[in-house]
């Protein structure tokens, strides 16, 4: 194995009952996210990963190991790929409490594996704060704590790659900000290579460095969230609806219900608080590229909480099809090189003159911006060495 | 009223196999002792193949499926004397399976290990139904998930599907069982009405009807009633629970 093999390599053929799925994708980041409406293939892609699909055609490369190589007549077994797979179903099994799970999972650990740190069943109960839960039946679990039982059961396996398929789709809003931090905390923690599939622009955004768009079984778009959702609008969902900045900062200081976060040294925003944030933190909001106002002249006398000055980078037509014809502009924020992306209609894109270089003024309400995750205190000191 | 039930009995019942003689009867011990014995084989005989039978029929996408699926129903639906028949005949000396054919004699016929091999017969398409059952009630996806947690396919069986199973194929089991104790045309036919020797609990009421002694009859039928109730409630209580926790969520 080279240190240079790419962290995953796929060339695949899919039969998905109404169309076939064709995905060509080639990436050296470890925190994938695979993105598309429902019905454009990303599970299928998750399961032939898993080795769980049967009829799959092509290559597939992780890690410099070829699991499958349908020309060459090579597949690997389930049982020989060390994934830690985490369905949306999440498949706990009925007849074992909590910790039956994470040692059914640590058994590859233990006899593959002996010197692999940091995947001891203790730990992962204690990372993903399941000690409470130890000896309850999964059965009477609640959503969230099934969640964290699935996602640890495949930590203590010792995966090479770890594949979640919606790990927070079926959660409602509250429990996605529980478990994000999870998520996260798994990712500044272990670093395994993980495939995160998921229909959220934020999800993705927060944690993945490398996101792939499918739409009906093909590639539309790779790279960077922040970039590939900026110049895809369609892919965030019909006329940039979906699109979703993620700004993350620390908390300087809560007062009158609102906190206050800098994003940047010098670069403050205020946020709507309904009680979740504490000086200090560190947090991830989310702000919609269309709950965003742009102002090229001066401004005064709005009750919105937030102007910043920024400078236009990018400006994105609509694209062919798109019924709600809506430009996309991307904008630099301050000297930093955050990059923000704002919907806006394309009568006002031609009347504001909005090309690359403008000087502009970001405007939104603190209630436009929503808490989305908390990042577990790990996570910080990796984060400010 | 018995009187008619029993006048109508004779007239339907098929001539007197060989070794019967109306005026023996066993006693009730014996007979029991002989259709437990029997019962227990005939179980245990059964259960690997029916097992494997019922998780190929839940599990695997075979060519000639239906066909397997038919066949292995076929004693539920058909006479039991007619599949006694065929098993007879099979054995006879001149039979293909017989002592012409195979160059020695398997000696069942007019034996209780006859008896065994007619109720068994007569009881693998239930456990075959109950045990595929059993296997579909689990889902597959919980198999193919220890599989991803590096399972060999035999490993993730164990570790899943058969425990979850379980409840299902022992009840599985007691449904045969007590088909196998309620045996009576296939057995009358391949193994006789011996008594003492292939006269079981259900071919001895029959005896103790023909020749009129009623008290011994009834008391024979309320120890079946009996049996029969143990094993039926404990099936019902096994696959209460199975379905309360076989069920994925």
């Amino acid at each position: 194995m080279s240190p240079m093999a790419a962290t995953l390599s796929i060339d695949l053929e899919i039969a998905c009952g109404s169309f076939d799925a064709a995905i060509a994708w080639e990436s050296s980041e470890t925190a994938l996210g695979l993105f598309g409406p429902s019905g454009s293939g990303k599970s299928s892609v998750l399961e032939a990963l898993a080795g769980l699909r049967r009829g799959v055609r092509g290559r597939i490369e992780v890690g410099g190991r070829t699991w499958l190589d349908s020309a060459r007549g090579i597949e690997l077994a389930p049982e020989a790929r060390g994934v830690g797979y985490v369905p949306q179903e999440l498949a706990l099994f009925p007849h074992r409490d909590v910790m039956a799970h994470l040692h059914f999972g640590a058994r590859r650990a233990r006899h593959a594996r002996p010197a692999e740190p940091g995947l001891a069943p203790e730990r992962v109960l204690e990372l993903l704060e399941l000690g409470p839960l130890v000896h309850r039946p999964v059965t009477e679990l609640s959503g969230g704590e099934r969640q964290r039982v699935a996602l640890g059961r495949a930590l203590c396996s010792g995966p090479g790659l770890l594949l979640l398929d919606e790990p927070l789709a079926s959660l409602d809003l509250a429990l996605r900000r529980r478990i994000l931090p999870y998520l996260l905390r798994v990712r500044e923690e272990f670093g395994i290579p993980t495939v995160h599939v998921s229909h959220e622009p934020s999800e993705v955004t927060l944690l993945c460095s490398e996101v792939c768009v499918l739409a009906h079984g093909r590639v539309v778009a790779c790279g960077p969230p922040a970039t590939v959702f900026g110049a895809h609008p369609l892919a965030a969902g019909e006329g940039g609806a979906g699109l979703v900045n993620v700004v993350s900062g620390t908390v300087e200081s809560v007062a009158e219900s609102l906190a206050t976060i800098e994003i940047e040294p010098g670069l403050r925003i205020a946020v709507a608080d309904e009680g979740s944030f504490a000086p200090g933190q560190q947090v991830a909001c989310e702000l919609r590229a269309s709950d965003i106002l742009l102002a090229r002249g001066p401004v005064s006398g709005l009750s919105a909480q937030n102007v910043l000055p920024a400078t236009v980078r990018a400006v994105h037509p609509p694209q062919a099809g798109d019924r709600h014809a809506a430009a996309v502009v991307s904008a630099t924020l301050g000297q930093g090189e955050r990059a923000i992306a704002v919907v806006v209609s394309q009568r006002a894109c031609r009347e504001l003159a909005l090309v690359p270089g403008a000087a502009v003024h970001l405007i939104f309400k603190a209630q436009a911006c929503r808490l989305l995750a908390t990042y577990p205190a790990a996570a910080i000191r990796r984060r400010d060495p | 009223m018995v009187a008619r039930i029993l006048g109508c009995h004779k007239r339907t019942f098929p001539p007197p196999p060989v070794g019967y003689d109306p005026r023996m009867s066993d006693g009730a011990f014996v007979a029991l002792a002989l259709s437990a014995r029997v019962a227990l084989c005939a179980t245990l005989a059964i259960l690997p193949p029916g097992v494997a039978l019922g998780w190929l029929l839940a599990r695997r996408d075979v060519p000639g499926k239906a066909l397997l699926e038919t066949l292995t129903a076929l004693p539920l639906v058909l006479p039991p004397t007619a599949v006694g028949y065929l098993l007879l005949r099979l054995l006879a000396r001149d039979g293909p399976a017989g002592e012409r054919a195979l160059g020695f004699d398997l000696d069942l016929l007019f034996t209780w290990k006859g008896a065994v091999l007619a109720s068994a017969v007569m009881a693998l398409p239930l456990v075959v139904r109950a045990a595929r059952l059993a296997f579909e009630a689990v889902d597959p996806r919980l198999e193919a998930m220890a599989r991803t947690l590096g399972y060999s396919p035999l490993r993730a069986f164990a570790a899943v599907t058969l425990p979850l199973a379980g409840r299902g194929l022992v009840a599985a089991a007691v449904l045969g069982f007590t088909r196998a104790l309620g045996e009576f045309g296939a057995t009358v036919i391949v193994a006789g009405n011996i008594p003492g020797r292939t006269r079981t609990l259900a071919l001895a009421i029959w005896s103790d009807l023909q020749a009129g002694r009623d008290d011994e009859a009834m008391t024979l039928v309320g120890i079946t009633v009996v049996l029969a109730f143990a094993a039926l409630w404990t099936v019902e209580i096994l696959q209460r629970q199975g379905r309360r926790a076989g069920r994925p969520r």
